[in-house]
């Protein structure tokens, strides 16, 4: 089992590598120079070659990102040339907010997901199965922004029952925090429900083909003990996988969800780093990023060994 | 794009001495008490001009809460002092002297006084710090204190607009504590002090700013409210969505179908300033097929303004006529506007003989592509092929100040005189003339109203300029300058919205009857 743990943290490596020095390269594609952007009106040739030579913009790009490398082994993420800020106090202040709409988003997903996908598998093919596929096939096709405005329409200006844009911090009230972040919660959760649907529905159907499952129903078991002991836990594993991938849509997803219902995540600050040439930030933010979507595959991984002994015995 | 600030009147004003008294034309109703929360577009970065160097209207709107300038506007858009009491020019309007207010403070305790006017501009001034702010203020050529109440700005060209052009609250117009500044070095930026009726409470970072009631403030009786939150909403729809569910209380917007939707909503309340400057479009005339004259003046006579207006702009920005705008003080009489006119368009262009295409840079938003698609469509009409090129804001002033383009828009912005951005325009010698245009004339003019006190004659050389530019179309000039927010109703206090700045300072909440 350690050894896993340890043969997997050395993959970490070369992916944070590949992915730092990837966002490196095309931040440095976009057109737009950071110099002429801090300079605006005051861009004269000669005041962006100091800038350049100040900001180390005038180095090679390979050696650009070396320096960057080092300053983040020893835990300098950099400082934000637009806001003075250092790069990890500004993630910091809106970590927690993302971490929670992923948390939101993930297990409303899985509370929608998991019960339609197991009342789909016992009868497939039924009514209520096909009913419930097609709906998980159009909520798949909607846009993320769209289903957004649309529950703002429908929750925060018709019903008046839930607040549009009210962000309200957790902690200054947990019950408003709730409630402010509900739509976009609810936004994510109802994106991510129809995949975790299809997954385990069709997984299970093949379990419940199995010849132990006919076993157990012979030896006179419920079929609601079959369902959710002997049949859920060996259909889950690519649940587990694609709850696992997911994190990185749900990412994607956060930085449209974030900006229209004015939450203070990281990924409207990645955002705007674009928009506003902040490499320092944008560079910082991403790394943050994945390393955080790594460490939830490393996990997802991990959990595969806890689902399937087979696993952890090194033959899958 | 960046930003800048502006307004209208520009009057001479000569030694206005009155009292220190009120600032507001107070009635007796103004309740104290309450908060009200503002929804703007961006984040804010922060406030150090060495840092930010340039506030957008959401960083103006919270600069004219934590800050104050010199002066400030009355409502026709002259100005009246604020922090200087009074003030007095030299013969040339290149010497001007502020007597400022006696017993005024920084918000940390320290003394606001001349010296402290001297450091700010001078900080921003200091060729070292390389200020973007510095655009604004290359006019300036030091400014001094000559006694602790007294601060002397010397230019480096005429002025007789100056106390109008440091009303508003832009970057290079409000007032940091010195003292804040040394002491916090980098971290002064999210940090502000300075004079102003609120100041800092807390600030989250993309979610909300909070300003509290400045005890100590020397307009006693001000401020009527106790807080202001203010909240980066970068969603339009969403943005709006806040004011219809009660959310905020007066967000700023520049949508035509929300800004009409509010106004058929008896919940709502729509402010609105028609100010000075428009939206305008920049042909590079140093590259093909914009070197010739005829190109641009058929290109300009094919669009047609008026359809353009009501289909982009629902009709509430009209089709401007010159650069200067309903809120400037220049009104041209005949300001020479090209004429509609598709076949006079057709024409220029088969005599210039060559076919007519090129690339047109636009922003990288839906309103960026909607104006792109309408000017192709009429450009198609006469036989001009244009591609749209679009690209970020960032990009986009990059490519201009390369002069990496063909047609570039651009922005003349709400400004109390029209001298600073013409004469960095459409001067010769400017390093910002980004159409590359060159005209004895209109330079001689340009310097002309630049050195003339004289009202009258400064508005007929603006408008002979606005008949030569019209005629030579180096830029070309689409709808007026509009400013809306949308309120509640019972918000009252707030002042026409010069430079597109939504100014609570004196806002109150009107009594319940």
């Amino acid at each position: 089992m350690l050894g896993l743990i340890g043969r997997r943290l050395a993959y970490l490596v070369p992916v944070i590598l590949a992915v730092t020095a990837l966002t490196f390269l095309i931040a440095n594609l976009l057109p737009g120079d950071l110099a002429i952007v801090m300079l605006g009106d005051q861009a004269t040739p000669e005041n962006v070659a100091a800038l350049h030579k100040q900001l180390g913009l005038d180095l090679p790009l390979w050696q650009q990102y070396l320096h960057w490398l080092w300053g983040v082994l020893h835990g300098d993420f950099g400082t934000s040339h637009r806001t003075g800020q250092t790069v990890l106090h500004a993630i910091a202040g809106r970590l927690p907010v993302t971490l929670e709409l992923l948390i939101m988003a993930e297990l409303g997903g899985i509370l929608i997901g998991v019960p339609l996908a197991i009342l789909c598998a016992v009868r497939p093919g039924s009514a209520f199965d096909r009913t419930v596929s097609s709906i998980a096939f159009g909520s798949l096709s909607v846009p993320p922004f769209m289903l957004a405005i649309l529950l703002i329409f429908i929750f925060a200006l018709r019903l008046h029952l839930l607040p549009a844009t009210a962000y309200v911090p957790l902690s200054d009230s947990l019950l408003g925090n709730l409630r402010s972040m509900a739509l976009p919660g609810a936004t994510l959760a109802l994106l991510e429900w129809p995949t975790i649907m299809r997954v385990l529905r069709s997984d299970m159907i093949s379990t419940l083909q199995e010849d132990y499952i006919a076993m157990a129903r012979a030896k006179g078991l419920s079929p609601r003990r079959i369902l959710l002991v002997h049949a859920l836990k060996p259909s889950s594993l690519t649940l587990v996988t694609v709850i696992g991938l997911n994190i990185g849509r749900l990412i994607g997803g956060a930085v449209i969800i974030e900006s229209i219902f004015a939450l203070p995540g990281v990924g409207r600050l990645l955002l705007e780093a674009i928009y506003l040439r902040d490499f320092i930030v944008l560079q910082g933010g991403v790394l943050l990023v994945a390393i955080g979507f790594v460490l939830v595959n490393f996990f997802v991984d991990l959990l595969y060994a806890a689902l399937d002994p087979r696993i952890r015995h090194g033959r899958a | 794009m960046w930003t800048v600030n502006r307004r209208r009147g520009a009057f001479c004003v000569i030694a206005v001495l009155l009292a220190g008294l009120n600032l507001a034309p107070v009635a007796a109703a103004q309740t104290r008490g309450g908060t009200v929360t503002l929804g703007i577009e961006q984040d804010i970065a922060g406030f150090d001009p060495l840092i930010v160097g340039v506030y957008d209207t959401g960083q103006e709107a919270m600069a004219s809460l934590v800050f104050d300038t010199l002066t400030r506007l009355d409502d026709q858009g002259k100005p009246v002092p604020r922090l200087a009491l009074s003030w007095d020019h030299s013969a040339d309007f290149k010497t001007w002297t502020f007597k400022l207010r006696p017993n005024v403070k920084f918000q940390d305790g320290s003394p606001f006084d001349a010296a402290a006017v001297a450091f700010n501009y001078q900080r921003m001034l200091d060729p070292n710090n390389h200020c973007r702010c510095l655009f604004y203020i290359s006019y300036i050529d030091k400014v001094e204190a000559t006694d602790p109440l007294t601060a002397v700005f010397h230019l480096k060209a005429p002025a007789p607009n100056l106390p109008a052009l440091l009303a508003v609250s832009t970057v290079v117009n409000v007032f940091h504590s010195p003292k804040a500044i040394e002491a916090m070095k980098e971290g002064y930026n999210r940090h502000p002090v300075g004079t102003g009726p609120f100041r800092l409470k807390s600030w989250q970072s993309g979610d909300r700013i909070v300003l509290e009631r400045n005890p100590d403030y020397w307009d006693k009786g001000r401020p009527y409210l106790d807080q202001v939150v203010i909240r980066p909403m970068p969603d339009n729809t969403a943005r709006f969505a806040s004011i219809e569910a009660g959310e905020t209380d007066i967000i700023w917007t520049d949508r035509a179908e929300d800004i009409l939707k509010a106004k058929t909503n008896p919940a709502l309340a729509v402010h609105e300033y028609a100010g000075s400057g428009a939206q305008v479009y920049a042909f590079n005339t140093k590259v093909a097929p914009f070197d010739d004259v005829r190109v641009r003046q058929a290109l300009r006579m094919a669009l047609d303004l008026k359809t353009y207006a009501q289909a982009e702009w629902d009709g509430l920005w009209q089709p401007a006529k010159d650069p200067y705008g309903p809120g400037s003080f220049v009104q041209c009489k005949d300001a020479g506007a090209l004429p509609y006119d598709p076949d006079k368009a057709k024409a220029l262009l088969q005599q210039y003989g060559k076919p007519v295409d090129f690339k047109m840079v636009a922003t990288a938003t839906p309103r960026g592509r909607e104006i792109g698609q309408i000017f192709q469509e009429m450009w198609h009409k006469v036989g001009a092929n244009m591609t749209i090129d679009q690209i970020d804001q960032t990009a986009l002033v990059t490519k201009a100040f390369r002069r990496d383009f063909q047609l570039t828009p651009w922005r003349i912005i709400d400004l109390a005189d029209p001298d600073p951005q013409m004469y960095a325009n459409f001067h010769s010698g400017s390093p910002l003339n980004l159409a590359g245009y060159s005209n004895p004339e209109v330079d001689k003019l340009l310097d002309d109203a630049r050195n003339s006190a004289d009202e009258e004659k400064r508005v007929s050389d603006y408008c002979k300029i606005a008949q030569i530019l019209n005629r030579d179309v180096p830029w070309f000039w689409t709808v007026d300058n509009h400013y809306f927010s949308i309120a509640k109703p019972q918000l009252k206090g707030i002042p026409k919205q010069f430079s597109d700045i939504i100014d609570l300072s004196a806002a109150y909440w009107e009594k319940k009857s």
